[in-house]
């Protein structure tokens, strides 16, 4: 039942996606069929993407999918979302051995009991790597540390 | 053509890119052997280090990337029937019995041999056809390669198996996806909703590392626990047996055959190809019991046919610049960014590229072979080094690797999103390859199709009229409709097991 339902959802927010770019779309000039202005191909694909991700919907709801029984297993996934996400914040604002830190840390949360010194190695056998690795050998300029904006 | 292979040879045996073969070939097998990360995921984390070398030195390294991968693959599955790559799922069958035989040193032997028979082979194929095909696409106009492009994407969609509407789903997501940026045509923004960042258009590692590398560790991680490898592997036991060798001539004979020949039709891929070799092998066997116990043709076939295909699969692409599974499109996505189109001059105009590239695939397929064997003690030693040291650790060279693309702190939020969406589809049971395909290829669509249909003076009929463009689109249009008749007999019969395909073609 549970996966009958999430077959729906994901079909569903397909169809909101190609819905929404076919709104959006509508503002670009379509142009003609001889000369086609940049909303043409925009306006076919999402119109396109709608109807196949409603078919999509009704078939979820007639014809439900026995083999896929896996059910969304949250935790590792926010954990390693946010993660990213914390990554992408922190490089920015601090640089990128505490980015390091933040992503290293923030994706040991996906399992229970991980504890925070293989952690906190693991950070640091990263920072030495990427720093041989990008600054030494590839000679990249990237801000190690950095305070503000 | 002579000349340009020894050009090829000369080119590739400069120290520098024979060390970056290597180095390609060496952390391409390092990820494709860890769980769920395949050769696409593996050639865009190591994207951005290529930037800094040479255009030909990088493509050396990126093949080896590759094939690399797709090695890698065919080792977890065999010791852990845990198929890294979708095409290393056929390897499983017959591979993982055999190491519970205790003979998963000749397993990973002939596949270490197959591979290179099959690479061999597809390289000659590539030697061979690339030039005479590439001075066909010279005669192509904008709508023949609408329609190739079409031909390419709809083959993705029906030939791989699965649900023919979720493929279609995800390619036209992957088109729509790539009309994101500026339109080439006339200068106009579309959806950017007032990034800068986007008006480049959606960066193409950041959502590949999302659609797979963020998505596949997520949901690796808990399936993760039970690995245990109780064979011991040395060199030593890689030795296959006199009978072994006799057997496994002509399957990898008819592998690379059937390799060579679907790696080069657009969509069709290395994962059927290795499907089709097994099939192929388990209809002239004598005795057909045996398969699936730990047969060796079961390997030696399947193996030389994805390895034939990788390299065949670099015709479409390179010759005119069509790629054919999403791992191509990667690959076409690397050449551009290095200053490389790829199309029918590309053969003329960078002699050194082409030739040079060939001759490091067959380089890199002679490191893979040598250094296999004594290296096979430090991959089971990877495979056994917990999960949970590893996947941190992925997860931050993902976010270096997209932030170092172009600095851009917007990239990295692309992966949040995306991985986001990839742990969804996978979870749906979509693909994410036809999108990368999709993607890549929907810009050069809309170009070619708002030229083709400018030349007709917007009359479609006389594009279908044209024979070459009309007789590829009606084939697109065949196959949708075959595969669609199937969908529908599939329905009305009772609910039949249906096999998901995961990952890249």
């Amino acid at each position: 039942m549970k996966t009958v339902s999430l077959r729906l959802v994901v079909a569903a927010l397909l169809a909101a996606i190609g819905l929404t770019a076919f709104i959006i779309g509508l503002n670009y000039d379509f142009g003609s069929a001889r000369r086609m202005g940049p909303g043409y191909f925009p306006i076919v694909l999402s119109a396109a993407l709608t109807l196949l991700a409603l078919a999509e919907c009704a078939s979820a709801i007639l014809k439900p999918d026995p083999t896929s029984a896996d059910t969304l297993v949250w935790r590792p996934l926010i954990a390693i979302l946010a993660a990213v996400a914390g990554f992408a914040v922190t490089i920015y604002l601090f640089g990128l051995i505490p980015a390091f830190f933040v992503v290293i840390g923030l994706s040991t949360l996906s399992e229970r009991g991980y504890g925070w010194k293989p952690a906190v190695i693991l950070s640091i056998i990263t920072c030495i790597g990427a720093w041989l690795l990008f600054s030494q050998l590839l000679g990249m300029a990237l801000p190690l540390f950095r305070l503000g904006f | 053509m002579f000349e340009n292979i020894l050009l090829g040879f000369a080119t590739a045996f400069t120290p520098i890119n024979l060390a970056y073969c290597f180095l390609g070939v060496f952390l391409g097998t390092f990820i494709g052997v860890l769980p769920g990360l395949g050769s696409l995921a593996a050639i865009s984390m190591l994207l951005p280090l290529t930037f800094y070398l040479e255009p030909t030195t990088a493509l050396i390294m990126l093949g080896g990337i590759y094939y690399g991968g797709e090695y890698g693959g065919s080792i977890a599955s065999i010791l852990l029937n845990l198929p890294g790559t979708p095409s290393a799922a056929v390897t499983c069958l017959d591979g993982n019995p055999m190491a519970k035989q205790g003979r998963a040193g000749v397993a990973l032997f002939i596949t270490a041999v197959a591979s290179f028979v099959g690479g061999s082979f597809g390289i000659v194929a590539l030697m061979g056809f690339g030039p005479a095909i590439a001075r066909l696409g010279l005669s192509f106009g904008p709508s023949d390669y609408f329609a190739l492009m079409l031909l390419g994407l709809v083959a993705a969609v029906t030939v791989g198996g699965g649900s023919v509407i979720k493929g279609l789903i995800m390619v036209v997501l992957g088109l729509l996806l790539g009309t994101v940026g500026t339109d080439v045509t006339s200068g106009d923004f579309r959806y950017t909703f007032g990034f800068l960042e986007l008006r480049d258009g959606v960066s193409l590692v950041g959502m590949a590392m999302g659609l797979f590398g963020v998505a596949e560790v997520v949901s690796s991680i808990r399936g993760a626990k039970t690995r245990r490898i109780t064979e011991k592997v040395t060199a030593r036991s890689m030795l296959p047996t006199r009978e072994d060798m006799r057997k496994t001539f002509g399957p990898m004979a008819r592998g690379s055959s059937i390799g060579g020949f679907l790696g080069a039709l657009p969509g069709a891929g290395t994962v059927i190809a290795a499907f089709l070799a097994y099939a192929t092998e388990v209809r002239l066997a004598k005795d057909k019991t045996r398969f699936g116990k730990g047969a060796i043709e079961g390997i030696a076939a399947p193996e030389s046919a994805n390895n034939a295909a990788a390299q065949t699969a670099f015709i479409p692409t390179l010759t005119i610049g069509i790629p054919g599974s999403a791992t191509m499109s990667i690959m076409l996505g690397a050449l551009m960014i290095h200053g490389i189109t790829p199309g029918p001059l590309l053969i003329t105009d960078h002699p050194t590229v082409f030739w040079g590239l060939i001759a490091s695939f067959w380089i890199g397929n002679l490191f893979l072979l040598v250094l296999n064997i004594p290296l096979i003690g430090l991959w089971v030693r990877v495979l056994q080094f917990p999960y949970k040291y590893i996947y941190p650790v992925v997860i931050a060279l993902i976010c270096i690797g997209v932030f170092s693309m172009r600095t851009s702190v917007f990239d990295v939020s692309l992966v949040v999103i995306f991985g986001a969406l990839g742990y969804l589809f996978q979870k749906a049971g979509y693909s994410p390859a036809p999108l990368i395909l999709g993607f890549v290829l929907g810009p050069m669509l809309e170009e070619n199709l708002r030229r083709g249909m400018l030349m007709a003076r917007g009359d479609p009929m006389r594009l279908v009229s044209d024979p070459i463009t009309g007789s590829i689109l009606a084939l697109s249009a065949i196959l949708l409709i075959w595969s669609f008749v199937g969908g529908i007999r599939n329905l009305l019969a009772t609910r039949r097991k249906a096999t998901r395909p995961l990952g890249e073609a």
